[in-house]
């Protein structure tokens, strides 16, 4: 999957990169199938299979086929597509910028309570999305932590937990831990000397951080950007929870197929869905892939 | 040769001053870690304009911390000062300080080619595109990598990665030259190889550099001086032949070479050692004055009675004649190493002796043998607490 490329940083995936083992180490065709058919059994049943089974469901709607293009042309489907892409995008990006940061100053020093700070940070990962949404109401709903705070000082209840700021808080939340640990796992293997090579050559600080450190987090960055990424895009518990104004496309999905039954159309926009996440990443991966993939090679 | 004539640590024996060159000078620095590791002693420094400083000691004992003061990135505790020729670089951070630095680890970027890599702080400071190139051409020619231009760092082995960050380095002709522990990664013969390109590559450019080595045979061909340290101070400061025939303290003896070791007496102006005595004016180099502290000697009074402890290299003892012999042993282990073939003695020392004879020598395992000291290739110092702290200290 595109996914798992993006997340090695490589630009020509290749059986031999991914499984680890060069050609000629590799076993004869018959050990080679032998191998490869319980991973092909399991990506069948579980993947393939149910996927060709939703995009033929689209077929049998009223408008057949053609219903693959509601996502463009419903402005309904269409506004929730672009909410959900820039939503995503702006969720990524937030997360890439503060734990690039958080992550870097936490592999650079050491202090007291910091094995304490990355358990706390990373705790998230172990949350589903309903239990997310439910903090973010504790923390900015009706009876919320932040309402209490604001009405006692300023006699207002301030409320942000329902709108678009809830729930990018609720992704943002759990989209952190993720790519900290891969920020941390790319700094660590930073070369502190690299920086110190650079402000010898009269670098500025600005410099150093364009030409060395972000070359040095990119295959980091790209991976836990592009999960990241992809996981707000499906994101569907938060949103549910938070009974959100605004529609984000997993909740459209739901609602098309619950509700209304309209199981064509949520079928499509399912496909629409993946196929539209799919392309986003790969856009990425082809725009800075290259430069990570240099990155991740080089070095001492 | 004998150690009046020593050079006093932070003393000018530096016999050419080459013209060109920054002259740097640390004066009382001392460093302290946030942590309150003390990784430096008060100590001043020169380094003369061109001059190739070594700085030579274990691992641990501040050599790179030194390096990391002069280039910029740690500061001397307050009170210590650090000047470039006129220029007072003490707070002055690195980015200012126009100084060349070569890592262990080459630290060459990964995300750039040779060429790039080497044009990189020509770029930063703005040297126009046709001056750029031209340089960089000059640099990468001056290294022999010019045919590696387009390279990217992974795919250079070792020796040309090391290359690469020289060209860096010196590409924008930086005031000084830091080097520390540039060869350590490579194997022996390249080793030796580049050491000799680097040497030339040095007194070719005329600049001022300081090498950091912990390899004593590094030092010796390359330091114009060599500054040996123990445990975050200086523990000598000399020419290499100052340093490997004339060590101030038995730490320096021991860690340029001198790894035998015997205990002896000093009595009535001779070194007295079971039967065998030896005038102390036949001795290469004795250090029997008072005590031997911080380097700081004064070897004119050798009226001092008492115990010596004698150091000398696999020359300092030689196989001879039964009625010529002092002292006898016996050989514990034999290796051969081509030119000659190296013997372990027991018998003679507490602990074993080792020495070197002919390689068509016929000796075997088990051999007693008769021994003939070489007064000139011995090193003696007078035992006082301090000395043998610093002996003990390694
Ligand atoms: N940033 C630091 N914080 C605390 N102690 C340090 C730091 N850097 C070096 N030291 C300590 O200072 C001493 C000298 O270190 P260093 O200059 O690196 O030695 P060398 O280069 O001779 O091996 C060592 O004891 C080392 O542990
Ligand atoms: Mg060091």
């Amino acid at each position: 999957m595109a996914l798992q490329n993006l997340g090695e940083g490589r630009s020509r995936p290749s059986f031999s990169r991914y499984f680890g083992v060069s050609r000629s180490a590799m076993a004869s065709p018959a050990t080679f199938m032998a191998l490869m058919a319980p991973g092909v059994a399991i990506v069948a049943a579980f993947f393939l299979i149910p996927l060709v089974l939703v995009a033929m469901e689209v077929a049998n709607g009223p408008d057949g086929w053609a219903t693959y293009l509601v996502i463009l042309t419903n402005a309904r489907y269409f506004e929730s597509l672009v909410q959900t892409l820039l939503m995503s995008a702006g969720v990524t990006v937030v997360a890439l910028i503060l734990c690039g940061i958080v992550g870097m100053f936490l592999v650079r020093n050491r202090f007291a309570g910091r094995s304490v700070l990355i358990g706390l940070l990373t705790l998230p990962l172990s949350f589903p999305g309903t239990v997310v949404g439910f903090m973010v109401i504790m923390l900015a709903g009706r009876q919320g932590a932040v309402g209490g705070i604001s009405n006692a000082l300023i006699g207002e209840k301030i409320v942000f937990a329902y709108d678009i700021a809830g729930l990018f808080i609720g992704y943002l939340y759990f989209s952190i831990p993720r790519v900290i640990l891969a920020v941390m796992a790319s700094a660590e293997k930073l070369d502190p000397q690299l920086e110190e090579a650079a402000r010898s050559l009269g670098a500025p600080r600005w410099r150093v951080v364009r030409d060395v450190i972000l070359p040095g987090l990119m295959p980091g960055l790209i991976s836990s950007g592009a999960i990241c990424f992809a996981t707000a895009m499906g994101a569907f518990g938060t949103a549910f929870t938070l009974a959100t104004d605004i529609d984000v496309l997993p909740m459209v999905i739901y609602t098309e197929f619950t509700r209304n039954a309209n199981i064509a159309v949520a079928a499509a926009l399912s496909i629409a869905l993946g196929v539209i996440t799919w392309l986003c990443l790969s856009a990425v991966r082809f725009l800075v892939g290259e430069k990570a993939d240099v990155t991740t090679r080089g070095g001492a | 040769m004998n150690a009046t004539a020593m050079a006093q640590p932070g003393s000018q024996t530096v016999q050419t001053e080459k013209t060109g060159g920054t002259r740097i000078e640390l004066a009382r620095c001392t460093k302290t870690f946030p942590d309150g590791t003390r990784a430096l002693l008060p100590f001043d420094l020169t380094i003369n304009g061109g001059e190739t400083l070594v700085l030579l000691g274990p691992s641990g004992c501040g050599k790179t911390t030194i390096l990391r003061l002069i280039a910029g990135l740690e500061f001397p505790d307050a009170g210590g000062k650090i000047t470039f020729g006129e220029d007072d670089v003490t707070r002055q951070s690195i980015e200012k300080r126009r100084v060349g630095m070569v890592f262990q680890s080459y630290a060459l970027f990964p995300n750039m080619t040779v060429a790039e890599n080497v044009a990189y702080g020509l770029k930063v400071q703005k040297v126009e595109r046709r001056e750029r190139d031209e340089r960089v051409r000059a640099m990468l020619e001056m290294m022999h990598i010019d045919m590696l231009a387009d390279r990217r760092i992974d795919q250079l082995s070792g020796g040309q990665r090391q290359r690469v960050a020289l060209a860096r380095a010196i590409a924008l002709r930086p005031r000084v030259l830091l080097l520390d522990e540039p060869l350590t990664a490579l194997d022996a013969k390249l080793r030796v190889k580049l050491r000799t390109e680097i040497n030339s590559l040095l007194r070719k450019l005329g600049i001022t550099a300081i090498y950091v080595t912990h390899d004593q045979e590094e030092a010796m061909a390359l330091g114009d001086r060599i500054v040996v340290m123990q445990k975050g101070a200086i523990a000598q400061i000399g020419t290499p032949r100052e340093i490997y025939r004339a060590p101030l303290s038995p730490f320096v003896a021991d860690f340029v070479g001198a790894s035998n070791r015997l205990d002896g007496r000093i009595e009535q102006n001779s070194l007295v050692l079971g039967d065998v005595k030896i005038s102390l004016d036949q001795i290469g180099h004795a250090m029997t004055g008072d005590p031997i502290k911080n380097g700081d000697s004064n070897s004119n009074s050798r009226s001092g009675q008492g115990l010596a402890d004698i150091y000398f290299r696999a020359d300092g003892l030689a196989i001879c004649a039964p009625d010529q012999g002092q002292i006898r042993g016996r050989v514990e282990a034999i290796s051969y190493l081509g030119e000659k073939s190296r013997l372990t003695v027991s018998g003679i020392g507490e602990s074993v002796i080792t020495l070197d004879v002919d390689p068509d020598f016929q000796i075997a395992i088990g051999d007693d043998i008769h021994c003939r000291f070489n007064p000139e290739r011995l090193t003696v110092f007078g035992r006082y607490p301090d000395a043998r702290n610093a002996a003990q200290a390694m």
